[in-house]
């Protein structure tokens, strides 16, 4: 165990990582495990769950009907995210489609995994391969073989439940078991599977990372369904797991602490980032191996935002792809009352899902997609509803009890493909409370996502007519699911591309830019398993590159 | 944690403790390849295996922290000093392969080993004491026989001057060793002297439950009256109805030895926890059924300050309206009420209740929060519960700062306890932060 060495508030460490969210957290833990020092520093503050659970119970009916998962997690004033109860204008979106990406991500030690949903998807080997099978968006570097071992290690780091059963696993090659079989399903997802499986919708068990039963310090999901905003026991994974263990490990974690400048020499190595603190006092960190794992918006806006004298386009940017490609699963809703009570809601917040469209030929002319069946419980709807019928009484409740039990809410997912239009710049005139530039994103869906909407809608409108469906009704707004992914897109070719397969950035020989940002390929998935294996990839690399300095 | 020495004793268990058993048993059908000196009959070695389960040898022997089955050098926390469980596998190098049977029952029963030397009274040879011979050598076959020897020595135990000289055991053991087998009280029932024998000797709870004297002997005058296992309690188990489990049914008592729990009165965390998820689950129900029938006779002992049964305080009580609907902003939660809902209500429910299966249990009626002292409170916030019996596990997380759901401060659990006991427990006792510093110290 080495520790970092503090000096007059500076840092000297071996190991030096930007974002203390899974992604880091992960590689803090397997370079700590290594015997390196390690520094984390991330820009927003430690959270305490307690409180985050009665802001929660606090906040207005408004804001919870309308998932406001931002507002009731406290932000550092140096470090602002997204808020749209009233909306803060953080990032300003822009384009055809810039609406479709306002999203949710949290500054804070832990990040995003404290509203998560803790789905935990793999990407399909195809999905490595799109350019090559579709003619369509990019391949990537490495095959879902090479990143394989690593999604099993991710599983088995975040304590995941899925199917052991290989006919319910998307995809089903895998080397190593789940750490758990999948969470059982409830009598909702058993009732609509029976009914859809017949016609290709192929409900599987969404992969997650809890369990139920109590595993490595984690108690048993018991069903609270509030996963988002904030999982009130703990039962969901979340990346102060791993900081709990890396900081007993000898890691420095600093919160509070916002990077602002990365330092290169004459080989481009990185030399030291800078950062603020909470009086705004500028501090240095120095070291060996570099890595910024703050996802798919904020590793761009930092690499964008610390131009230099030899890297004056950003920092790993020479290719000119850094806050490029910008994508995330492009979202709808369907909703509707069925003829039968299917009682939605019971047990963590996703646990079942189509995924019949996931893949096939059609994906060389249009997105494949996957539908979730959505398990938040139908309580704040089914009343909104109910009280504009204008019932009152044992009348109301009946009505709101109906809906609920009836009700069905379904959450597609459309897979947008690499478009390098689609970009993340720095704002010329919107500056932080820091002066640092706020980050602008320009975003366009193209036809390969609206032609995917409108064969998802039909395949809706057919689920429908199998539960005799009324009130039925499907989003034409595209929302944004937060999983940020392109922004500094890996590929073999330094000339368009930000990382190898390693996540290593072509320009810096010491810089490791894992998460989201560098996936080529969206999937129809969530991004985070994906993230945790690229950042135990990287760990690996970076480990034998240190090994043998 | 785990390595501060007080704290050792009660480690949580680990799920693969709960094999011990079972790959003791595997051990006992090839047990002849084993350790083929002498060939007991399997009845016997069967026995062994039981008497080593009631005896709950595994608790000190095996080292939760990945040790192998009774191979020892688990630090048990004594207020001396750490002492060191001993390998007791069939060893010649390490462990007690090289023991005759005579030898073995002077460990047990006299706690002087093969060599001479005396043990610290760590190990319970004054409950030992009372085994019979018959079980002494059933439990002699089991160790000779059924269990793997593992040639590592467990690391030596380094007492402070003067508790360094062993020989001084030698005048302790005067005073305190009661050195005979037990003997039946031939006015009881059958049934009755069984469970003194497992009560006393073999499942040696006053170990725990009697208060030990200066030099950390039992005070035999008050048997069962309770006694601090630091950092926990182990509470009064006599028979008096006030401040003992006088009030508790028979079928109550064998329920909580079998499954660790009675809703709504009581549910085992700490050592008691380990007991039961070890050792107690597995006994015969004939046994537990002694235990029960010897607990009721024991004599009442009475706290002076004692007006009402611990069971019998409190009732459901919500403060949700008054915190609700105010901004509670970003710093962090004060009172003990908006800490309680934040970090403990979503499980034991806003009135305390726990929730309708009991999965998460009663706070009110509950002998945790009517005690007439908080230290199973305080631990039991500090390190969670993880209990392991009938097949179910129940987990509670630590909220010490090990935790991973939320570390909390002294100051933090001085305010939830002292929220929790007025409102479901017992009023009159108060939490300090001096007090929730000292057991998250171990003390």
């Amino acid at each position: 165990m080495k520790a970092p060495v503090l000096a007059d508030g500076d840092v000297a460490a071996d190991v030096v990582i930007v974002g203390a969210g899974v992604v880091g957290a992960m590689i803090a833990d397997q370079l700590a495990g290594e015997g390196q020092s390690v520094v984390m520093l991330d820009s927003g503050p430690r959270i305490d769950r307690g409180q985050v659970v009665e802001n929660w119970r606090n906040m207005p009916i408004k804001s919870r009907a309308g998932s406001d998962y931002q507002g009731l997690y406290p932000q550092s004033p140096f470090a602002p995210a997204p808020l749209y109860f009233p909306p803060n204008n953080y990032i300003a979106l822009s384009g055809p489609d810039g609406q479709s990406y306002a999203q949710d991500y949290i500054r804070a030690v832990g990040g995003t995994t404290w509203h998560w949903a803790a789905s935990c998807w793999r990407h399909l080997p195809v999905d490595f391969r799109m350019k090559s099978t579709y003619g369509v968006g990019r391949d990537w570097p490495i095959s879902y073989d090479d990143l394989e071992p690593y999604y099993c290690r991710a599983e088995e780091e975040m304590g995941v439940s899925g199917p052991h059963d290989a006919v319910l696993q998307s995809p089903s090659r895998r080397s190593r078991p789940y750490p758990s079989d999948m969470v059982p399903w409830g009598y909702s997802d058993t009732r609509f599977a029976e009914v859809v499986d017949p016609f290709g919708y192929n409900c599987v068990p969404i992969p997650q990372a809890r369990m139920v039963q109590p595993w490595n310090g984690r108690p048993a999901c018991c069903g609270n369904n509030n996963c988002m905003p904030v999982c009130p026991i703990g039962a969901m994974y979340n990346a102060v797991h791993h900081i709990q263990r890396v900081e007993a490990k000898g890691v420095l974690v600093l919160a509070d602490s916002v990077v602002y400048r990365i330092d290169t020499d004459a080989n481009n190595r990185v030399t030291a980032i800078h950062w603020y603190d909470a009086d705004r006092r500028t501090h240095k960190a120095t070291g060996r191996a570099f890595i910024i794992a703050c996802n798919g918006i904020e590793t761009p806006h930092l690499l964008l935002m610390a131009a230099n004298q030899m890297n004056p386009a950003g920092i790993a940017n020479s290719s000119d792809q850094v806050g490029r490609n910008m994508m995330d699963h492009s979202g709808f809703h369907c909703t509707f009352l069925a003829d039968e009570p299917l009682w939605f809601g019971r047990g963590p917040e996703q646990t079942s899902c189509m995924v019949g469209f996931r893949d096939g030929a059609f994906r060389s002319e249009y997105s494949a997609n996957k539908m979730i069946l959505y398990n938040i419980t139908r309580a704040i709807p089914a009343t909104q509803q109910a009280l504009k019928m204008g019932l009152a009484g044992q009348a109301l409740d009946d009505e709101i009890r109906r809906r609920v039990a009836f009700g069905v809410d379904i959450s597609i997912s459309l897979e947008p493909l690499p478009d390098p239009n689609n970009r993340l710049t720095l704002s010329k005139t919107r500056r932080d409370a820091l002066g640092l530039a706020c980050p602008d994103i320009y975003y366009e869906l193209g036809p390969y996502v609206h032609k995917g909407y409108d064969a998802a809608c039909d395949q809706l409108r057919h689920i429908g007519k199998l539960f005799n469906a009324t009130e039925f009704d499907i989003t034409t707004k595209l929302n944004a699911n937060n999983h940020l992914m392109g922004g500094t897109i890996m590929g073999s070719d330094p000339k368009d591309s930000v990382v190898d397969g390693n996540c290593r950035a072509h320009d810096h020989a010491n810089l490791w830019l894992p998460g989201g940002g560098p996936m080529p390929s969206s999937s129809v998935v969530n991004s985070t398993l994906s993230m945790a294996a690229l950042a135990l990839k990287s760990a690996d690399s970076i480990a034998s590159i240190l090994r043998k300095s | 944690m785990a390595d501060s020495p007080a704290a050792g004793r009660f480690r949580p268990p680990r799920s693969w403790r709960r094999l011990i058993p079972a790959a003791a048993l595997c051990l006992v059908g090839f047990s002849g390849s084993v350790h083929a000196a002498t060939i007991y009959p399997a009845e016997t070695v069967r026995r062994g295996h039981y008497l080593a389960m009631a005896g709950d040898c595994t608790a000190c022997h095996t080292n939760p922290k990945g040790g192998t089955p009774f191979a020892g050098g688990y630090g048990i926390a004594s207020p001396l000093g750490v002492i060191y469980s001993t390998n007791i596998t069939p060893s010649r190098k390490a462990g007690i392969g090289g023991y005759t049977e005579y030898q073995f029952a002077r460990a047990l029963r006299e706690g002087v080993r093969a060599d001479g030397t005396h043990l610290y009274p760590a190990m319970p040879y004054t409950a030992y004491t009372g085994l019979s011979d018959d079980d002494v050598h059933a439990l002699f076959a089991y160790f000779q026989q059924a269990v793997a020897p593992v040639d590592i020595l467990a690391p030596k135990t380094h007492l402070p001057f003067p508790f360094n000289l062993r020989f001084s055991m030698v005048l302790w053991n005067a005073f305190f060793l009661k050195n005979a087998r037990y003997e039946a009280d031939p006015s009881r029932s059958a049934v009755w002297n069984r469970g003194a024998y497992v009560v006393t000797a073999l499942e040696h709870c006053g170990a725990c439950h009697t208060p030990r004297n200066l030099l950390m002997a039992e005070k035999t005058g008050r048997a069962f009256a309770g006694g601090p296992v630091e950092p926990w309690y182990a509470p009064n188990i006599t028979s008096d109805p006030i401040s003992g489990i006088g009030g508790w049914s028979h079928r109550e008592i064998v329920q909580y030895l079998k499954t660790g729990a009675v809703s709504p009165k009581s549910q085992a965390a700490g050592g008691m926890a380990e007991a039961v998820s070890d050792s107690l689950q597995y006994l015969h129900p004939e046994d537990l059924d002694a235990i029960a029938t010897y607990l009721e006779t024991i004599p009442p002992v009475r706290a002076g300050t004692d007006t009402r049964a611990a069971f019998d305080f409190g009732g459901p009580a919500e403060f949700e309206a008054a915190l609700r609907g105010v901004d509670t902003g970003q710093g962090s939660l004060a009172s003990g009420a908006a800490l309680y809902s934040g970090n403990c209500a979503s499980c034991h429910q806003p009135a305390g209740t726990g929730t309708s299966g009991q999965t998460f249990p009663v706070l009110f009626h509950n002998t945790v929060t009517g005690a007439n002292r908080a230290d199973n409170l305080i631990s039991t916030i500090l390190y969670g519960i993880d209990r392991d019996a009938g097949g179910r596990r129940v987990f509670m997380p630590r909220f010490d700062d090990k935790s991973y759901i939320q570390p909390l401060t002294d100051k933090q659990i001085s305010a939830i306890s002292n929220y929790v006991l007025q409102t479901f427990g017992n009023p009159k006792v108060q939490v300090s932060i001096a007090d929730v510093a000292a057991a998250r110290n171990g003390r």
